[in-house]
């Protein structure tokens, strides 16, 4: 097999610097900002400001408005919690574990993919907060001294679950913005315009890349990946044992936490490869985003398939190995039953249909990998909707059975964080450097 | 200061280098990724070992405390110091102590935020983060160091005021 580039022939760190920084200084003022970017940014915004609308009424309205009840207390609030945080792990673990691996073609997708991390995280942050019911108490969750003289609850995994949230979100930021600040500090020296080189110049804090100023760079970026690594493990972990730790039929399994942690690597790889795939071309990126990354991204995306595919047979075969009737029975529900068409939609869009990256002709394929990669996430949408919704409506006393369906509200909702992942993308694909040009040229300099 | 832009990263390092060892001013280079040879450590992992240790440390006790003390609560029968369940906050804590201490660290050893420095006024500082590579000298002996740079065939040598 011929080793595909990492970086196109001829490529040099002056024309990766021009051509990265082109695309957020549009140095040549003939050149506006593309059409396909203001008509994303407008369909995004009015999705963004569906979310607002929704957002306002529940407040106003509480959450009543909202299709949970007794016994499906948990619905699209935690699900799409789940989904996107899920979502957001793809950047961490291409940036913090293939920065631990050394591996060359990590270095042209980090940035995008990081971005990725930080606008998904923001959408996953909102679900439990407004999910409290009183969302304006939510600093009750802090451990800070206060009138009452309560504390959080150290054994619940909900609480465990802030902590690991609070931790992620801050760590992932400080970990982006410490990759930036050479590259800001490149915006800022190539700015033409006062008030382009003010905005990097504040940004940047005054980065030069001197020697002091290096000496100190690489130990912190590669401690912070070093750490960044478990605590993507650790969250998704934690996410699983939210479940786990209930004693609801379907949830009380030691397999949750791992197998969490499979469908955030799943979920994360495939966002990243849909929102490379458009990008690409659209930002004349095919020098530094070559088919080896494409390749790279669909074998990963095959293998953490093949990892969530186990947790799917191992969940059936623990569940008839066990001695648990009710476990039996929630099983058989959830194959034949009211939500039937959710799990084999899971199994279908999860197990099966990554298989066809096995041929290395289908994962170089834009279109059919665009389409995989977005029947991917709506599968994970769906196992989390099987996980948690099934397992709610049919407990283990038959009489307290219920069903769960979604209001308007809550899909306009999930809508709004579409909306709103796409704008804060859309904005820092405008506004910051999309590749992190630092590192490309520290790699450049090395021979290819 | 004299400032001097160099073609290559080599030229720098070997220009800073016979600076250095003239004796002859600080000397001060700048490129716009990590130096290639560069020998010195940094006391950064270390420390955030430590914010580490103080996060992980400081989140367990907090949690000790708050059980036992100040707020013990029977949840299920359990002991109110149930340490397994401290756990998963710890680890949080400790990353989240480690990353911060490296962050802060860094920003007070590599001297930011610093938003203005004379070297600034010279249109020569603009290259190094775009690809290029210079040497500001702070001399102690002027003389000297136009000697020694131009031993070393700079592109560009200019001198401004410090």
């Amino acid at each position: 097999m011929t080793a595909m580039p990492v970086i196109a022939p001829g490529e040099t760190a002056q024309s990766m610097t021009e051509r990265i920084c082109d695309i957020t200084l549009r140095e040549d003022k003939s050149v506006r900002t593309p059409l396909w970017w203001w008509i994303a940014f407008g369909l995004s915004l009015s999705l963004l400001g569906g979310g607002v609308v929704s957002v306002l009424w529940l407040f106003y309205a509480g959450l009543g408005i909202w299709g949970i009840d007794w016994p499906v207390a948990w619905g699209f609030d935690i699900l799409n919690y789940v989904w996107w945080i899920a979502i957001a792990s793809g950047g961490t673990f291409i940036s913090a574990l293939f920065f631990l691996l050394g591996v060359e073609w990590r270095t042209s997708l980090n940035r995008l993919a990081e971005s990725l991390t930080l606008c998904a995280a923001l959408c996953a942050a909102i679900f439990p907060i407004l999910h409290l019911g009183r969302p304006w108490f939510f600093y009750w969750l802090f451990p800070y001294p206060n009138t009452m003289g309560l504390w959080a609850q150290f054994r619940s995994p909900l609480v465990w679950d802030f902590f690991a949230i609070l931790a992620y979100v801050l760590c992932s930021t400080l970990f982006w913005y410490f990759g930036l600040l050479p590259d800001f500090a490149t915006l800022r020296d190539r700015a033409q315009g006062r008030g382009q080189r003010v905005f990097y110049g504040i940004l940047a804090m005054g980065f030069r890349g001197s020697n002091r100023q290096w000496r100190h760079y690489r130990p912190v970026y590669a401690v912070t990946a070093a750490l960044m690594a478990p605590l993507v493990v650790s969250v998704h972990s934690i996410v699983g044992m939210d479940f786990a730790g209930a004693a609801a039929t379907g949830w009380h399994s030691t397999q949750f936490p791992p197998f969490f942690v499979f469908g955030a690597a799943l979920s994360g790889f495939a966002v990243v490869l849909l929102v490379l795939l458009p990008l690409r071309p659209l930002l004349g990126l095919q020098p530094y985003i070559t088919a080896r990354h494409i390749d790279v991204l669909g074998r990963l995306l095959l293998t953490s398939s093949l990892c969530v595919t186990y947790a799917y047979i191992m969940d059936a075969f623990s569940t008839f190995y066990g001695p648990d009737q009710a476990d039996r029975t929630m099983f058989l529900i959830r194959v034949s039953g009211l939500y039937a068409p959710v799990y084999w939609g899971t199994v279908i869009l999860n197990g099966v249909l990554p298989q066809l990256f096995w041929w290395r002709s289908f994962r170089l394929n834009p279109v059919l990998t665009w389409l995989i990669c977005f029947g991917v996430l709506v599968g994970m949408w769906l196992e989390r909707f099987q996980i948690i919704v099934t397992s709610l409506a049919r407990t283990q006393l038959p009489s307290s059975w219920g069903q769960y369906t979604p209001t308007f509200w809550e899909w306009s909702l999930l809508f709004g964080t579409i909306g709103l992942f796409l704008t804060t993308f859309l904005l820092i694909v405008r506004l910051i450097p999309i590749v992190a040009m630092a590192e490309m040229r520290a790699m450049l300099r090395r021979p290819q | 200061m004299i400032i001097a832009s160099f073609a290559t990263e080599v030229g720098l390092g070997k220009a800073a280098t016979d600076l250095l060892s003239r004796n002859v001013g600080r000397v001060e280079t700048y490129l716009g990724m990590e130096p290639q040879n560069d020998q010195e450590g940094s006391v950064l992992p270390a420390a955030m070992l430590c914010g580490g240790l103080a996060g992980g440390t400081g989140g367990f006790l907090m949690q000790v405390w708050a059980t036992t003390i100040s707020y013990p609560l029977n949840i299920g029968g359990r002991p109110d110091f149930s340490w397994p369940s401290y756990v998963p906050a710890t680890f949080e804590l400790a990353v989240l102590g480690a990353v911060l201490t490296g962050f802060i660290g860094y920003f007070v050893l590599a001297g930011l935020p610093h938003l203005y420095d004379p070297v600034d006024e010279s249109d020569r500082m603009r290259q190094p983060m775009q690809g290029g590579y210079v040497l500001v000298v702070y001399p102690s002996d002027r003389a000297a160091v136009w000697n020694t740079l131009s031993a070393h065939a700079p592109i560009g040598v200019e001198e401004t005021e410090e």
